[in-house]
């Protein structure tokens, strides 16, 4: 359950109100968090995984979170993020690349609020970005595609052309290439985080195409999935599992569980000990995990999936290791040299393999 | 039974007054037991929605804010209304003001002028009242429908702009992100209030209100402009021509709503992004409309609507409302005021029971 500061109204109408300023007063009570999100908290997706991880959080450290959906990125979110602060809250997360600017002028302002922000590039003291390892799931899942896709063409509805959805498209196609290295993906970019109707054209669209695996990137909607559903193809999506709008086609899913990572930044602001880094967090952080795999993976597949896993967590692989190409074909990660993380969040290119070039 | 709306020979003034303290008081009530049936405490929110927007300086301050781009969109598109010319596409005037306006930042990154400002919005007036003109050129020529020309030039408006933020005007430093860099601060409009985000973008609307009353109320151009929409024939015999009342509405609707896009880029937003307008050039529409077309009204009834919004807002930071409850809520006021605007004006006339 979320909770609010019911108590405000009441001692702010009486008071004349000063709710501007930050309400002192608050401190000795429980740790007030507030978590905004660009699209709605449906039952599944990004915004879900969000509320999920902060709700955990809260109730580690025993705070209270206001929930604040469907926040279009610009004045509006500025206004509420600052708002949400003068009435108390001290913990603040921020779940779109787009309340970056708005994020770090408040971070500014209230050098006492702590502030997660997600897929961002900007670190201040009091203002961390976190962003998941999602390309190390999705590699596995290119593997588990290339073992179904009988046309050798897979595909992906993808939200924002921007580097970390990009990598997560680079890694599945290299997952597939490790099993078939001849196989193609084509991409569509809906530029929309929440946008039902174009996700379901992209995916028809991809179809028609002649792709039969999708990888439904960064959409907080199941559209892509219940349209691969109804097409009898396989697809895949990010986030929280969404098997029960694809009972029969469902490939499985790359998740995130932010509950480790929201409840020690929030214990860190309990105890001051809070510090402005970049949070890069993966599989062997227990942030990102593989679950709900189809069962129609031939067997030897799913072991070398298995296996690839175990290396990944272990370190002992990464995905985004050289040789990799570019779609002209120049050499850009040369043999045996594996991307450093600051390339990783950076990456603005695609690798050989998926044929639609990107939105320059 | 058959009934029909009759209008009546004079709405009085009481009721006219009384019309939207009636709407507030039926959707408070509906609100309410929706609230009630939810779980929520439907007397905070409610409570939330309608009083914190008045209730602290920085409160009334985003209220400001959020009137500017509306007055001044609304005072706009009302001159047009009023001579049946129905610009619809603010949203895409506004559109193309803000990139026109976003110009000169955007390919002047170096340019240290502190008056950048002015040239941006006289830019976005410009782009604005041409994107207007475009219908109002089909609407002269080939009697092409301007609602319909207006609405679908604003779809082409965000696609224009999704090209500029997604290709040539991305930030180089944005990591691919839709949008432009941050703009320097010559071309940021100077504050109005100090502490707040109140620009000089209020001005621009208030000084609107000012020019549309005394054009509408007083000028002879005005005075055409409404006689071309009350009554086409009797202005086609006193030879006022309606092409000229087409071409002026649309291109004042279009050079306001313009303006409203060229302040939100240099003001609130500091750069050109997808979300420009959070839909001002639609919400004008209404606030034109429950303004009674009338300067004066609309000036009360653009701070009514921002403060809607920014109550909605602040019922979901504070009274724990979901945001389609918030929406809700908003709908629900505006059905009941053109509800009861509508019985100012007329009355139901019962006209015998069913036939077979």
């Amino acid at each position: 359950m979320t909770h609010t500061r019911r108590a405000f109204l009441g001692t702010a109408s009486a008071a004349g109100l000063a709710a501007a300023l930050p309400l002192r007063a608050s401190a000795q009570d429980a740790l007030q968090i507030a978590l905004m999100v660009p699209s709605p908290a449906a039952d599944v997706g990004w915004s879900r995984t969000l509320l999920d991880g902060t709700e955990a959080a809260a109730g580690a450290v025993g705070g209270e979170v206001t929930f604040l959906e469907s926040i279009s990125e610009g004045p509006d979110a500025d206004r509420i993020m600052q708002r949400a602060v003068s009435n108390g809250a001290r913990f603040v997360i921020l779940g779109s690349f787009g309340y970056m600017n708005g994020g770090l002028q408040l971070a500014r302002r209230f050098p006492d609020v702590s502030i997660l922000h997600a897929s961002g590039y900007q670190t201040a003291p009091n203002f961390s970005p976190f962003a998941a390892k999602y390309y190390q799931g999705t590699y596995l899942m290119g593997m588990a595609a290339a073992a179904l896709s009988t046309s050798g063409k897979i595909g992906s509805v993808s939200a924002f052309a921007i580097p970390e959805l990009i990598t997560s498209i680079n890694a599945f196609v290299l997952g597939a290439q490790a099993v078939n290295p001849e196989i193609e993906c084509s991409v569509v970019w809906v530029n929309s985080w929440f946008d039902p109707a174009s996700e379901r054209e992209a995916a028809q669209a991809l179809i028609s195409q002649g792709c039969d695996v999708l990888f439904s990137n960064a959409q907080d909607t199941p559209s892509v999935i219940s349209v691969a559903e109804e097409a009898g193809v396989y697809a895949f999506n990010l986030n929280s599992p969404m098997k029960s709008y694809a009972p029969e086609k469902y490939l499985g899913v790359v998740g995130t569980d932010w509950a480790p990572f929201f409840t020690a930044q929030a214990q860190a602001h309990v105890d001051g000990s809070f510090e402005g880094a970049n949070h890069y967090l993966g599989m062997e952080d227990e942030v990102v995990y593989v679950s709900d795999w189809t069962p129609d993976i031939p067997a030897d597949i799913k072991t070398r999936i298995d296996q690839t896993q175990a290396e990944i967590v272990s370190g002992a692989f990464n995905p985004m290791t050289g040789p990799l190409t570019d779609q002209s074909g120049t050499v850009r990660v040369e043999d045996g040299v594996t991307m450093t993380r600051d390339e990783i969040q950076a990456m603005d290119w695609h690798v050989a393999g998926v044929t639609t070039p990107l939105p320059n | 039974m058959r009934f029909e709306l009759i209008r009546r020979d004079r709405a009085s003034l009481e009721m006219a007054l009384m019309a939207p303290v009636l709407a507030l008081l039926a959707a408070g009530l509906v609100s309410w037991a929706l609230f009630a049936a939810m779980g929520v405490p439907a007397g905070r929110a409610l409570w939330t929605i309608a009083a914190t927007p008045f209730s602290t300086w920085y409160d009334f301050s985003e209220v400001l804010v959020k009137t500017a781009p509306l007055l001044l969109i609304a005072q706009g598109l009302a001159i047009g209304f009023r001579a049946r010319v129905f610009n619809i596409g603010a949203e895409g005037q506004l559109l193309i003001g803000a990139i026109c306006a976003s110009a000169i930042p955007v390919l002047l990154p170096s340019a240290g002028s502190p008056l950048l400002w002015v040239a941006m919005m006289a830019l976005g007036m410009v782009g604005g009242a041409a994107w207007a003109a475009i219908a109002a050129f089909w609407r002269t020529r080939l009697n092409a429908n301007e609602i319909l020309v207006t609405l679908m030039l604003s779809l082409i408006a965000a696609q224009i702009l999704t090209y500029l933020l997604l290709g040539p005007w991305k930030d180089p430093m944005g990591m691919n992100f839709p949008q432009t860099r941050m703009f320097q601060p010559g071309a940021l409009l100077p504050g109005l209030l100090p502490g707040t985000r109140v620009n000089l973008s209020l001005l621009f609307g208030v000084a609107a209100t000012i020019a549309a009353y005394v054009f509408m109320q007083r000028s002879v151009t005005g005075f055409r402009l409404i006689v071309t929409g009350t009554a086409p024939r009797a202005a086609g015999y006193a030879g006022v021509s309606a092409a000229r009342g087409v071409w002026l509405s649309l291109l004042i609707s279009g050079a306001a709503a313009g303006l409203a896009g060229a302040a939100e880029v240099a003001g609130p937003l500091g750069q050109l992004q997808r979300s420009i307008s959070q839909g001002y050039g639609f919400a004008a529409i209404i606030v034109a409309y429950l303004g009674g077309l009338h300067p004066v009204g609309i000036a009360v009834s653009s701070l009514v609507m921002s403060a809607i919004y920014i109550g909605g807002d602040n019922a979901m930071v504070f009274a724990d409302l979901p945001q389609s409850a918030v929406l809700v809520v908003q709908g629900l006021l505006l059905t009941f005021y053109l509800i009861a605007a509508t019985f100012v004006r007329y009355r139901i006339a019962w006209t015998g029971t069913a036939r077979a």
